[in-house]
């Protein structure tokens, strides 16, 4: 037995401290990082949700070679194994002459050509995957996919999973952004079309978004994840405007600026009903069209107040494996009249906005590192939460009602939080709800 | 073509092999990897992780820890979370990125020694190997940094080396190893990496005999012999009771997993009736537990021409095998190795 105890501070004290003391508990590249079950989407993003493996598979009809030591595909099979993943994952296993030699490098196409041989259709691209290994080897792998695509007559582009670089200023989900918009060629432009970029999955179909573009005047909406082939694919460079959903999207909306001239507007996914309201007036302004969001708000902020009315202040406790940001989110239940009592995330600076908001309403809400390495103790002294959001925050807490809220289709708008609202209410009851 | 995956993933590396010898024995495990090595370890290659809590950790390297060597940093991450966190001792366990680029893992371990004042075991994997090599490597330091000199013995007290998680299916199978030794008569069963204590490992040299069940702890069974004169045997102590309802006489069979147990099943499958058994392993094989005809595999292809070719009647062996052999009619017994197969859902 130990008295040891997991690491904390309240919102009142990371806000007197400010942005620019953030406690070193909450700083990953300043303390070893715990591995736990709640850490697992920072540690291997690609065993949940979309990594860059995943992620660079988004692509239709695009195969993936992985080129590295074995131990960087081990996870992979949990992916294979999905029917959606079949026969497009491949393993080029490097071996400790490749390390010294750099002759990996020289198989890849003649991996590639087994791999098409291999496949009852030739594939529409081959993602190459390279990792930490190639990064400290500074491999051009630019250059080796362009010889690659020469030799196999097949589109070849890198994916680069260099978890290294993870908190650089390009880091690994960036940068695969990037990637698997980097096949789209100038097309003559249709000015009622647009993007969305920033999901892989795409958006839930309900999202209003939807109905508020085709109010504007936009007749077709393209995604990555829904792009049935390849061919509906290229289509997305037709766009009038990207509409980025997600920040990581921001370096690939502005390669896609400056290859095929198309600009770009950002959403910020949010779950303060005004918020969302102010956002979508600023976006109507931008693109000249009056956006009506009344029905939606109101639709949301009737399933606000009927889970509060029905089910009083709950204390809920906010993870961060969640299709949210952590702090925003939180700050929308405190202002929706719940408790929050514990968030399991570090405080990025840029996310103080909404933390001084939270000390405002809540100074004694405990905001934890789901890295730091005294969460090996957490549990005793904690804040019972009477429900849980997020899918570490079940970890924690695995007594209440959890709504996982990571599903790779993505809520959005007020649509999000009226589903989101749905979710607690079936999780707290125990119930389905209409 | 060498080294190309077309229908496996990759098996559990040694990073994951010397983790799991290390896993619940109360110390701090350091990954020295950015991340993403020390998720696929937890997250997949350990089936205790998500019931059992261990202070296992990623070094979290970035870019320019690797590029300027900033060992001392790692040191000092080590030494913090040693005031806080309560171990026996600290792994330093190796992937790639070290690898790459040439880490001395032996000043590593004198400096992080230095600073925490903890027993340092330095590792250094590099995730190019496979499970059982890192197995090897950690029972090894394991026991000459950990075990205590004695010159007593314990009549009663056996050791199982090789008992690593990987090694197995399942974790309910190192249950049955130990209700087999059990009922052998022996009243006290260290499982060495699966379940045996810290204070069993400090007193390893007690034990009257050690058991090794996988080659990867034959080296550590040939040290604690010339150390403290411990005699071992290598077997795979539980035989496969689907067998008892099954005539072989005449039947070609193949076995495929970890050396031994691939060993075990073949005496068994003899005493079935079996004309001829043949033995293949992804891991190491040694020679000196070979029969001719025993085949060690790299590639995917040796498996499959091997499946073609030996016109086997029956094939034990794991079931993410299996797709590399649609034309295969015969009895197709499955026998998981979780080094092969790992976790299939995560947490």
């Amino acid at each position: 037995m130990t008295d040891r105890q997991a690491v904390f501070y309240t919102a009142s004290e990371l806000t007197a401290r400010g942005k620019d003391q953030i406690p070193s508990e909450l700083i990953s590249g300043e303390h070893l990082i715990y591995n736990s079950p709640a850490s697992l989407l920072f540690n291997s993003p690609g065993a949940e949700g979309y990594g860059v493996k995943r992620a660079g598979l988004s692509v239709p009809d695009s195969v993936m070679l992985l080129v590295a030591p074995g131990c960087c595909g081990r996870n992979t099979s949990l992916i294979s194994a999905m029917p959606e993943y079949h026969n497009r994952f491949f393993y080029l296993m490097m071996d400790e002459t490749d390390l010294v030699t750099g002759r990996h490098l020289k198989k890849i196409p003649e991996a590639i050509s087994e791999i098409c041989d291999f496949l009852p259709e030739k594939p529409a691209a081959v993602m190459i995957c390279i990792t930490c290994v190639d990064a400290l080897l500074g491999t051009d792998m630019e250059r080796v996919c362009r010889k690659a695509e020469a030799e196999c007559g097949v589109r070849v582009r890198p994916c680069y999973m260099y978890a290294l670089t993870r908190e650089g200023r390009k880091p690994p989900m960036v940068h695969v952004r990037q990637s698997i918009y980097s096949m789209l060629e100038p097309r003559k432009r249709d000015p009622r079309a647009v993007n969305l970029l920033g999901f892989f999955a795409g958006l839930r179909e309900d999202s209003e978004l939807y109905t508020l573009l085709g109010e504007a005047g936009v007749r077709t909406i393209r995604e990555i994840g829904k792009c049935p082939d390849f061919d509906s694919y290229l289509r997305m460079s037709e766009a009038n405007f990207n509409l980025i959903l997600h920040p990581e999207a921001r370096f690939a909306a502005e390669d896609m600026e400056k290859r095929l001239g198309i600009p770009w507007v950002e959403l910020t996914r949010l779950y303060q009903i005004d918020k969302i309201h102010s956002q979508y007036a600023a976006f109507g302004a931008a693109i000249g069209a009056e956006l009506d969001d009344g029905a939606y708000f109101a639709e949301a902020e009737r399933e606000i107040r009927r889970f509060r009315k029905d089910f009083g202040p709950l204390t809920i406790a906010v993870g961060e494996t969640l299709n949210a940001d952590p702090f925003e989110l939180s700050l929308a239940l405190l202002r929706a009249g719940f408790q929050v009592g514990e968030i399991y995330a570090a405080p990025a600076p840029e996310q103080y906005v909404y933390l001084r908001k939270i000390a405002a309403i809540s100074p004694e809400t405990r905001i934890y590192s789901n890295l730091e390495p005294t969460m090996l103790y957490y549990g005793e002294g904690r804040i019972p939460a009477d429900l849980t959001v997020g899918k570490d925050a079940s970890y924690y807490q695995p007594d209440a009602p959890n709504v996982p809220w990571n599903s790779d289709v993505q809520p959005f708008g007020y649509r999000g939080v009226t589903a989101l609202f749905r979710a607690l209410r079936s999780a707290y009851a125990g119930k389905e709800t209409t | 073509m060498k080294g190309l995956r077309k229908y496996l993933t990759p098996f559990a590396p040694d990073q994951s092999g010397a983790a799991s010898v290390l896993y619940d024995l109360g110390g701090i495990l350091v990954i020295c990897d950015a991340g993403g090595c020390a998720g696929n370890i937890c997250g997949f290659d350990e089936p205790r992780w998500s019931t059992q809590r261990s202070a296992v950790f990623s070094a979290g390297l970035r870019d320019m820890d690797a590029i300027l060597g900033r060992d001392d940093r790692l040191v000092e991450k080590l030494a913090a979370a040693a005031e806080r966190i309560d171990a026996n001792f600290a792994a330093i366990i190796g992937t790639p990125v070290p690898a790459v680029i040439g880490t001395d893992f032996q000043a590593l371990g004198r400096m992080a020694k230095r600073k925490t004042g903890l027993p340092i075991l330095s590792l250094p994997c590099y995730g190019m190997k496979l499970s059982d090599a890192g197995e090897e490597m950690a029972y090894d330091a394991l026991f000459r940094t950990l075990a205590e000199d004695t010159t007593e013995a314990d009549p009663g007290r056996i050791g199982v080396l090789g008992a690593a998680t990987l090694e197995l299916g399942d974790l309910s199978e190192a249950e049955e190893i130990r209700e087999a030794l059990t009922a052998e008569g022996w009243e006290t069963v260290s499982l060495y990496g699966m379940g045996a204590s810290f204070r069993e490992v400090r007193t390893a040299g007690l034990a009257a005999k050690n058991l090794v069940i996988a080659p990867s702890g034959l080296k550590a069974a040939k040290y604690l012999a010339e150390r403290f004169g411990t005699p071992y045997e290598v077997r795979y102590p539980v035989e496969d009771p689907r067998l008892e309802a099954l005539d072989l006489t005449g039947k070609r069979v193949l076995a495929v997993h970890q050396q031994v147990r691939a060993n075990s099943l073949r005496e068994q499958l003899r005493m079935h009736g079996a004309e001829t058994v043949r033995t293949a392993s992804w891991f190491r094989m040694d020679d000196s537990l070979s029969e001719p005809g025993d085949v060690h595999l790299a590639e995917e292809d040796a498996f499959m021409d091997l499946v073609r070719e030996g016109e086997f009647d029956v094939i034990l062996a794991d079931d993410t095998l299996r797709p590399m052999c649609p034309d295969f009619r015969g009895l197709w017994l499955s026998l998981p190795h979780f080094a092969v197969s790992g976790k299939q859902v995560v947490v």
